[in-house]
């Protein structure tokens, strides 16, 4: 969670007000999404977050005390119309679905709002796997995030990533597990919890 | 960077009331208010600001004495580790050290039986982090095995006599010539005033806001870590905090 906001373009972006709107599903991919609108606060960025489904997790909870306190306000519905996603944000989060996501469950309300970003124009950035996306197989017509942060460490479905960026976040596994499961990851520069592939 | 590790006189002087562009010193009290309203109102748990306290630490570490300007083969660093929040705190520095090319080494004399300190103490272990069974017995020792020493013994809370086997640890790490990080305050020093005899760390790492012991600290660097305070907290307390470079955990003062 510390990681994933690291991967954002600091400020070049093309709204006067440095919106972005985090889009968090039910499960633990939305509330690393929570974490990270909050962190994106703190770097003085303007996140608002759509949460529809929220997630009885006393943690999870918490991460929505947090941003509710730090005055990140909750959108009570998204927009249908793409356009008026396009016109107020700069760039769409998407914590909707995760590696853990399993078919049928828990599907709507994503699907609806997978169906929606699936035709923003603005740039998403995909938290762990682009929602939709089956975790191996990739999508074929879901979501094109133009970012990936791939946590801990890439899923085969980012074989099939084609955006502009993709980072991994995964500094902080401890070594015996990352030559467990052969991970052999990339070296981090300096102190830096995320690396470009 | 390297601009910014250059030695610098400390800015703070024991008469003055504020530091750069009005910074606020806090008192201990005030300190104490502040975490407590993170906690309970915030809703943040010990170990989220605990997990970013510690790699605001080990960041400040890193950027003042990196793994390359140790003159001890490995970059060995020995870290004391107290009884309390600010022990946990050098459990997570220790980590994250490890992660960023250190070699580590930790010194946990008091450990809570609790599971916030359990799972850390298991989590650096798990990492090859070795726990020393005894103290070295001799600064000489200290100064021959490692490049650095982390302070992480008492933090903002502390009050009163200290507690064997910390008198002891104390006494040798002022008589080391290796450079000290204290974290959050210089181990033994009163919370405000500070401790003109006590420990004379190089490097002082506040996390949140510094507090008024900062304005006694006369080592090279001082950085500011802990960075989590919402905005709406930070004007409730008049922090006046300089902004943290970009997406930076540190930002350093002196």
């Amino acid at each position: 969670p510390v990681s994933s906001r690291q991967a954002f373009p600091l400020p070049s972006l093309p709204r006067k007000q440095p919106t972005v709107l985090v889009v968090c599903g039910p499960a633990q991919n939305g509330a690393i999404g929570l974490v990270c609108a909050r962190h994106l606060r703190i770097f003085d960025y303007e996140p608002t977050i759509f949460y529809p489904k929220r997630s009885p997790d006393p943690l999870y909870r918490d991460f929505t005390t947090q941003c509710e306190k730090m005055d990140i306000p909750f959108l009570s519905y998204l927009p249908t119309e793409v356009q008026l996603i396009n016109d107020a944000y700069n760039a769409v989060v998407d914590a909707v679905l995760g590696a853990e996501a399993e078919a049928g469950e828990g599907r709507e309300p994503c699907a609806a709002i997978l169906a929606t970003l699936k035709h923003v124009r603005i740039p998403i950035v995909s938290l762990d796997v682009p929602s939709g996306w089956d975790v191996e197989a990739g999508s074929s017509g879901g979501i094109s995030p133009d970012v990936l942060v791939s946590l801990s460490a890439p899923k085969q479905c980012a074989r099939r990533f084609l955006g502009r960026q993709h980072f991994v976040a995964g500094r902080f596994l401890p070594y015996d597990v990352q030559k467990k499961f052969e991970l052999n990851p990339p070296k981090y520069p300096g102190t830096e919890c995320v690396v470009a592939l | 960077d390297r601009e910014r590790c250059r030695p610098h006189r400390a800015m703070h002087g024991p008469n003055a009331g504020s530091g750069p562009r009005g910074l606020r010193f806090l008192g201990q009290e005030e300190a104490q208010a502040i975490d407590q309203e993170l906690f309970i109102e915030y809703k943040f748990s010990v170990d989220q600001l605990m997990e970013l306290a510690g790699l605001s630490c080990a960041t400040a570490i890193a950027k003042a004495y990196p793994p390359s300007s140790f003159t001890t083969s490995q970059p060995a660093v020995l870290v004391v580790c107290g009884p309390g929040n600010n022990g946990g705190d050098g459990l997570v520095c220790a980590r994250h050290l490890k992660m960023f090319g250190y070699q580590p080494t930790v010194y946990y004399p008091k450990r809570p039986n609790k599971p916030l300190f359990e799972g850390l103490t298991t989590q650096c272990q798990k990492m090859d982090i070795p726990f020393l069974p005894e103290f070295p017995a001799e600064a000489a020792l200290i100064d021959e095995l490692y490049g650095l020493v982390v302070d992480a013994i008492f933090g903002f809370s502390f009050k009163g006599a200290v507690r064997e086997p910390f008198g002891s640890i104390l006494s040798t790490l002022e008589r080391i010539t290796v450079p000290i990080a204290s974290i959050d305050i210089p181990s033994g020093w009163d919370v405000e005033k500070g401790k003109a005899d006590g420990l004379q760390p190089d490097m002082l790492i506040s996390l949140t806001a510094p507090k008024k012991a900062a304005m006694h600290f006369a080592g090279r660097y001082h950085f500011l870590g802990g960075r989590f305070v919402p905005a709406a907290l930070q004007e409730k307390y008049t922090l006046n905090l300089p902004p943290y470079p970009e997406t930076d955990c540190v930002l350093q003062l002196t």
